[in-house]
């Protein structure tokens, strides 16, 4: 018996479910499976019963808690795909908008993170699911394996005064040797899970914690890194360096 | 008064179809979305440099337009001129993503309409079924999603929301296995697109589409190099009735539009705006021709009843993937891809006003960002495909929609025409939405 797929989308961009559909193995997902639900490229109407519901984007309206809780009722296991999903995503940057992630709802069962999912990432876990398996994620951050760690040591205070690197300081991989926060620059590598492949480094970029916390949340991770740095003023006052991918967490 | 909503499928993101009855007649219908999630209000203080990473996330179907839309406006605030290879590599990025763009709405959303209108099924066809009626077609048409994202992949750095797009240039690596890689895909595009494109005229050619399709008056706006096809640069046209064409430059688009406090909807300052198609169909009424000779050989196929009927776009759409290969393939023969080149640096501010215009897939795409007396940015206006496109939809829709519920009755033959009429635009409503 082929398990049931429903895929819903909430507040996005879509670009994680045109990334799906781009995937080698997506024709491979559509014959493994049956997709009962995918406004994308299908007429059905209702949310039925289901062995596995897709959720991508955040949940920024009210109508859209009703939807998860009844894509929930009806799932047997409900997967987060995409930073939006997973952890409120580029909404996040509003301020007069919820950008919440579908596990402030309901309980989820796994989470494919990445603005957007990288594909071999992607890839792996569709056919994990589509074998009753779960997801398996890094659980190291990204300076684990980063080719610029080397000698870098993330215990003493760091000076930064950059987000980005000018376009004329931008080195790639093959000639650039530093960590960014050597330079000055912010990366939120230390904080990142890794999974990514590193695009962003390689093409001489610093991460920007798309691929969301290794553990808990954005919060907490950012109060044991920002013991470590020293950022600018000006960056103190910009909006939305490290909440980008989710807003911050306060329970009261 | 009764209200009914329903919800759009089969359509890229989340839209709704409104229809009032009064007194047992259709009295308007109207395509709406109801989430707005604010871009141009939280890109407000935002550094230059940040701004095309963020706008990507706009759209995960037309992100490199956005971004690059977005390094165009940057680049005019610092007056700065970018090199030839960066604009080869922004045109072959944006060739990737509109054959990606393309393809997946032509195999999800209105080939399975096109079969239906056309009596070819009796029902509108899931993929799974589509697989089935015809495997080569579907075998076809799923190769160009993924010719087009591996394009953006090995010029981007990934799928969607590429790595590679920054203000002042681009990161590019010369790599002759990638050029020679990207080759092969483009070539391969072409051959199925020959393939498919014959299939559409075997199929399609010899009807005459429907009425309802048709759209008698027309402007139509986009950009033109010199009456030619080009989709990176150029200047603004409207055109109204294959005739009175105004050509203008980008920075003087506000004598014509604009957008008013709410930056919902786009204000037009000429008549008869519910008129305005931006697109293919519009690229395709001002250009004066593609310059391709097999392009003017596949449009003799059809005839007058085609060329102003909103079904005609599917046709367009295959032959723009087809001249986006073409052109990509001349793309990487040129030398300069070969020579690895240093950014422009954005030195200082020279205009507080930058305005970036581009032809996304679904059509023009205008990014103008103001800086304040302090060159922080304190006011931005995204003008989208979709947004220029929604007046003429809703007119389409309405007339449509009052005359079909006047003959048959039937309010579920309504919201089913209806939304096919809407698919045929290929609506954003994830740019929409921004």
């Amino acid at each position: 018996m082929k398990p049931r797929v429903t895929i819903i989308s909430l507040t996005s961009c879509s670009g994680c479910i045109s990334t799906l559909i781009s995937l080698d193995i997506f024709p491979q997902f559509l014959e493994r499976t049956r997709i009962i639900f995918f406004q994308f490229i299908l007429d059905a109407k209702n949310i039925e019963d289901t062995d596995i519901a897709i959720v991508e984007g955040c949940v920024s309206e009210e109508t859209q808690i009703t939807l998860l809780r009844d894509v929930r009722k009806h799932a047997k296991k409900v997967y987060a795909l995409g930073t939006c999903a997973s952890c409120g995503g580029i909404l996040s940057l509003s301020s007069s908008k919820v950008a919440d992630p579908i596990s402030n709802y309901i309980e989820t069962n796994g989470i494919i993170p990445g603005c957007p999912p990288p594909s071999k990432l992607f890839g792996n876990s569709l056919i994990r699911l589509v074998e009753n398996k779960d997801i398996i994620l890094s659980q190291k951050n990204m300076c684990g394996n980063c080719s610029l760690k080397r000698d870098m040591k993330i215990n003493s205070h760091i000076n930064i005064y950059k987000i980005i690197p000018n376009p004329e300081e931008i080195t790639l991989d093959e000639e650039n040797s530093e960590c960014f926060l050597k330079n000055g620059i912010l990366c939120l590598g230390p904080i990142t899970r890794d999974g990514c492949e590193y695009k962003c480094i390689k093409m001489g970029l610093p991460c920007e914690g798309c691929m969301g916390p290794v553990s808990k949340d954005f919060t907490s991770n950012l109060i044991n890194y920002l013991s470590l740095i020293n950022l600018s003023q000006e960056l103190k006052e910009y909006a939305g360096i490290f909440y980008r991918y989710s807003k911050p967490k306060f329970r009261r | 008064m009764l209200k009914i909503i329903d919800v759009c499928k089969r359509v890229e993101g989340h839209g709704d179809v409104k229809i009032l009855l009064q007194n047992d007649d259709i009295s308007l219908v109207n395509f709406q979305f109801d989430i707005y999630r604010g871009f141009e209000n939280f890109l407000i203080g935002k550094k230059l440099l940040d701004i095309p990473k963020i706008v990507s996330r706009i759209c995960g179907l037309c992100y490199a337009s956005q971004a690059i839309a977005s390094c165009k406006a940057i680049e005019h605030i610092y007056d700065i001129e970018i090199s030839e290879q960066t604009i080869l590599l922004r045109r072959l990025l944006m060739s990737g993503e509109l054959i990606k763009s393309h393809s997946m709405n032509f195999f999800f959303q209105t080939l399975p309409d096109l079969l239906a209108i056309f009596d070819f099924s009796q029902k509108t066809l899931t993929p799974y079924e589509l697989i089935h009626y015809d495997p080569q077609l579907a075998s076809n048409l799923y190769e160009l999603i993924k010719i087009g994202n591996e394009i953006n992949i090995l010029f981007g750095g990934r799928s969607v929301h590429l790595i590679s797009l920054i203000p002042g240039g681009i990161i590019y690596s010369p790599s002759r296995k990638n050029i020679s890689l990207a080759r092969k895909k483009f070539q391969n595009a072409l051959n199925n697109l020959e393939w498919i494109i014959e299939k559409f005229i075997e199929l399609f050619s010899n009807h005459i589409p429907p009425k309802e399709y048709h759209f008698p008056h027309f402007i139509f706006v986009g950009l033109s190099n010199y009456e030619k096809y080009d989709r990176y640069s150029g200047n603004l046209t409207i055109k109204q009735n294959n005739k009175n064409l105004i050509e203008f430059e980008k920075n003087n688009y506000s004598t014509y539009f604009g957008k008013e406090k709410d930056l919902h909807g786009i204000d037009f300052y000429f008549e008869n705006k519910k008129n305005v198609i931006v697109g293919p169909l519009s690229r395709y009424n001002i250009i004066e021709n593609y310059g391709i000779d097999e392009i003017i050989n596949y449009l003799d196929y059809f005839n007058k009843s085609w060329k102003n009927n909103i079904l005609f776009a599917n046709f367009i759409r295959l032959l723009e993937m087809y001249i986006e290969a073409y052109h990509g393939i001349q793309i990487l023969d040129d030398p300069s891809l070969n020579i690895r080149e240093q950014f422009s640096p954005l030195n200082s501010v020279k205009n507080l006003d930058g305005i970036g215009i581009i032809e996304a897939p679904r059509g023009t795409l205008i990014h103008h960002y103001h800086l304040n007396g302090s060159n922080s940015i304190d006011r931005i206006k995204l003008f989208i495909a979709t947004e220029f496109n929604i007046p003429l939809i809703n007119e389409m829709i309405t007339r449509y929609a009052k005359e079909l519920f006047e003959i048959t009755g039937d309010i579920n033959l309504v919201k089913k025409d209806v939304q096919r009429i809407i698919r045929a635009f290929d609506p954003c409503i994830s740019c929409a939405t921004h």
